[in-house]
């Protein structure tokens, strides 16, 4: 009983004093600060093939539903100074053979968790240099999940399915996004000033771009990413 | 220059044909067996390029599939896709240690299977680590190759460093996205040529692009190799390396490099089955010769012999020697025996002839002797009588037929000369003058004389002129001695003597036999020859048996001996 007052207490902090928290970054938005918004198409029309698609294809297992590649596209600013914000949780399943979904975009300190959703064991062990972990295998229906404490890619893995792997962007600052299923994206609150707006992909990895944010106005950029959807 | 003999001729034409027979043969054989070692060694190496077919299939298949099984290694993965994102902007030390696993999982990879060199490359191909027995010529940072298309097979034959290796890839697949590959390297040097060769159980060479990778061929023909040109219709073919004539089938094809199983067929020809095989002949070809020999001189013989023998026969014919008896039919051929057949009747024909002639000759002398017995009644018969006895004492001494035969015709013609002996002093009964007794004494020379005159009587001539001759010299017409007279002289001379002692005589009246064998005996030594009187007494006996014309006081005394 004692150990929960604490949570509950943080829980009623959040609640009061979170609709303020919006209210005053909004009004920030509309006034000193801007808004980029934009588009990411998938296409392979103008470029050359990645040299990864000159193999053939090869599954092992029952082949999983393929995730829409638009999910695995972070937006970001990468030159907007370090700004601590409220840690996140995020969630990374394991289904169907596979992490789902393949890539998120958190802050740092946030929580991610590894629910194992398949009626078998998983793991999750990561080598990178952000976070050098290996959170054991655990069975069906449990979860276990990892803050993470640096911001970079960290690569994350299954020691018992070599197929399955997932990405998890962390960032020190608030500015970032994915696309929507249409490929739109919006960052709000951006500070004013000449920017450099990224777009990642694992495969291709970074493209770069200059954007101007003017206060309290938008920007639109649009993206064209070589990447092959799935089934494609 | 006289024409060779049969036996040499016969040799020569069964040696000659024998000979350019087994030359035939062997030329024939030779050939023979040269294209048999050429197909041998081509079906050598045809069965070769299959097994290799099957052998490097399997092989490339376990090897693709443990390297498959090897491929989903999560320990590599994980390594080799987070080295790969921070590569670049990662700290050193972290790098270092993503590479080190890399590393370490690339050794046990390429523990676990059979390529001579493993290496994991990046998506680009550029090798991160690499492993096996070749992995030095495998630094890092090396781009195994670009594919021209997606077409291309996953191995190939490519140049890596200053090597040319056999390769197989691998793809490292995260999800569906592929971060690497695992690469696998065969060399294609001389330990690949040599595996290759016991594989075909022959030479083997590996080309690309009109050179000579790596082969088993040593030599001058290894250079003719790199001169080496697929023909258009594929399969096994030959060509001339060094002087050498090669089989050549080619193993497969890799890209531009050439895999080919080589086998000498001339060092194959040369050796072992083939020269077994002529050897064996030329002992087959030296019985033949020897059998032919053999036969040809077997044939020869059978053929010779008799033709030597009648050839004789003729010659003998031709000569005067009369041929004794016909020639035996030799059975050997029937041309042979026709001739011998004829050869022996014309014998037979000349025989008769001569027989005719003999006879129409003996005739005349008897009648001529008889008629001379006939102008002395005393001594009719005498000549006959004498003939008689000299055989009956010819045959106890055992004479031979020709020598008995001379005997009865000397001993009928012995007094022939008393042809010229006037019939007043033949049948004169008183003592004889001495004029008269010459003319007596001159009858044997006379005889003589006359038969000269008649070849085929000149065996009997000394019978004639002889026959008064004495053992004590004191004989006419010459005086001579003991064994200088022909025994045929001295039976005529006994028989003669003991006839005209036993017959009435025209000078005197027969004596008894008893009384002229006293006289015979007396006179051995002087007047007669001591084994032919012996001897005609021991045929008396049987001349009385045989009931020979002797007088009638002779069969009296002989009846009577017998009785004694």
């Amino acid at each position: 009983m004692s150990r929960r007052l604490p949570v509950i207490a943080a829980l009623a902090a959040v609640f009061f004093l979170a609709p303020r928290v919006s209210l005053v970054g909004t009004l920030l938005a509309q006034g000193a600060n801007g808004r980029v918004t934009g588009s990411v198409k998938l296409t392979l029309a103008n470029s050359a093939p990645s040299s990864a698609a000159t193999y053939e294809r090869r599954s092992v297992g029952p082949r999983p539903k393929p995730q829409p590649e638009l999910h695995n596209v972070v937006i970001f600013f990468s030159d907007l100074p370090a700004t601590r914000r409220a840690p996140m949780k995020a969630s990374i399943a394991q289904k169907d053979e596979q992490f789902v979904p393949h890539v998120v975009a958190v802050t740092v300190g946030s929580s991610v968790a590894f629910p194992n959703e398949d009626p078998f064991f998983h793991n999750v062990f990561s080598l990178s240099r952000g976070a050098s972990f290996n959170l054991g295998r655990y069975p069906s229906g449990s979860s276990r999940s990892r803050v993470v404490t640096r911001p970079g890619i960290i690569k994350v893995f299954c020691e018992i399915h070599s197929h399955m792997s997932a990405v998890i962007r962390v960032f020190d600052h608030p500015w970032f996004t994915s696309p929507s299923d249409e490929g739109t994206f919006a960052i709000d609150d951006v500070p004013p000033g000449e920017h450099t707006l990224v777009a990642w992909h694992e495969r291709i990895g970074e493209r770069r771009d200059r954007v101007t944010i003017r206060p309290g106005a938008s920007t639109t950029i649009n993206f064209t990413l070589p990447v092959l959807e799935p089934g494609q | 220059m006289s024409a060779p003999r049969l036996l040499t001729r016969a040799l020569v034409t069964s040696f000659l044909t024998v000979a350019i027979v087994l030359g035939a043969v062997f030329a024939v054989l030779s050939l023979r067996v040269r294209d048999q070692v050429r197909q041998a060694v081509g079906d050598n190496l045809a069965s070769a390029q299959q097994v290799f077919t099957r052998v490097e299939a399997r092989r490339q298949q376990d090897m693709r599939a443990s390297v498959a099984t090897l491929a989903e290694n999560p320990t590599l993965k994980a390594a080799l896709d987070t080295w790969l994102t921070e590569r670049g902007s990662a700290n050193e030390q972290t790098s270092g240690e993503l590479l080190a696993t890399v590393q370490r999982e690339a050794d046990k990879i390429a523990d676990r299977v059979s390529a001579d060199v493993l290496a994991v490359a990046d998506g680009d191909r550029r090798i991160v680590a690499s492993g096996g027995r070749l992995a030095a010529s495998w630094p890092r940072g090396v781009v195994i190759g670009v594919r021209e298309d997606a077409s291309t097979p996953s191995d190939r034959a490519l140049a890596v460093g200053s090597g040319m290796y056999h390769v197989v890839s691998v793809p490292l697949q995260l999800g569906e996205a592929i971060v690497g590959s695992l690469e696998l390297g065969t060399a294609l040097d001389a330990h690949y040529a040599r595996e290759l060769a016991d594989l075909s159980r022959g030479h083997a060479a590996i080309l690309s692009k009109g050179t000579v990778l790596a082969s088993t061929v040593s030599g001058p023909a290894a250079r003719d190799l790199a001169s080496y040109k697929a023909p258009d219709t594929g399969g096994a073919h030959t060509m001339v390396l060094a002087g050498e004539t090669w089989a050549v089938q080619p193993l497969s094809q890799l890209g531009d490099v050439t895999f080919l199983a080589l086998a000498s067929i001339d060092a194959a020809a040369a050796a072992g089955q083939t020269q077994a095989a002529l050897r064996s002949l030329a002992w087959v070809g030296l019985g033949a010769i020897a059998l032919a020999v053999l036969g040809s001189v077997w044939l020869a013989r059978t053929l010779t012999q008799p033709i030597d023998h009648l050839s004789q026969s003729l010659a003998a014919m031709t000569t005067g020697d009369r041929p004794r008896q016909a020639v035996a039919l030799s059975g050997t051929s029937r041309e042979l025996d026709q001739l011998t057949t004829t050869f022996n009747s014309l014998l037979a024909t000349v025989a008769k002839a001569e027989a005719e002639a003999e006879a129409t000759y003996l005739g005349a002398v008897r009648a001529l002797a008889a008629a001379l017995d006939a102008r002395d009644p005393y001594t009719a018969g005498h000549s006959e009588r004498v003939s008689r006895f000299a055989v009956a004492i010819g045959e106890e001494m055992k004479l031979d037929a020709e020598s008995r035969e001379t005997l009865r015709l000397g001993a009928l013609l012995h007094d022939i000369g008393k042809i010229g002996v006037p019939d007043e002093v033949l049948r004169k009964a008183d003592a004889l003058t001495a004029e008269e007794f010459e003319s007596i004494k001159a009858h044997p020379s006379a005889g003589a004389r006359i038969l000269k005159s008649i070849p085929f009587l000149a065996p009997h001539i000394p019978i004639v002129e002889l026959h008064h001759e004495r053992p004590d010299g004191l004989g006419y017409p010459y005086g001579l001695r003991g064994e200088d007279i022909p025994l045929a002289a001295r039976i005529v001379h006994v028989a003669d003597a003991f006839d005209a002692m036993t017959s009435a005589r025209a000078y005197r009246s027969g004596r008894i036999p008893v009384e002229a064998i006293a006289e015979l005996r007396r006179c051995v030594g002087t007047d007669f020859d001591g084994p032919t009187v012996d001897a005609l007494i021991a045929v008396l006996p049987r001349l009385v048996a045989a009931g020979e014309p002797v007088e009638p006081m002779v069969v009296q005394w002989a009846q009577r001996a017998r009785s004694a």
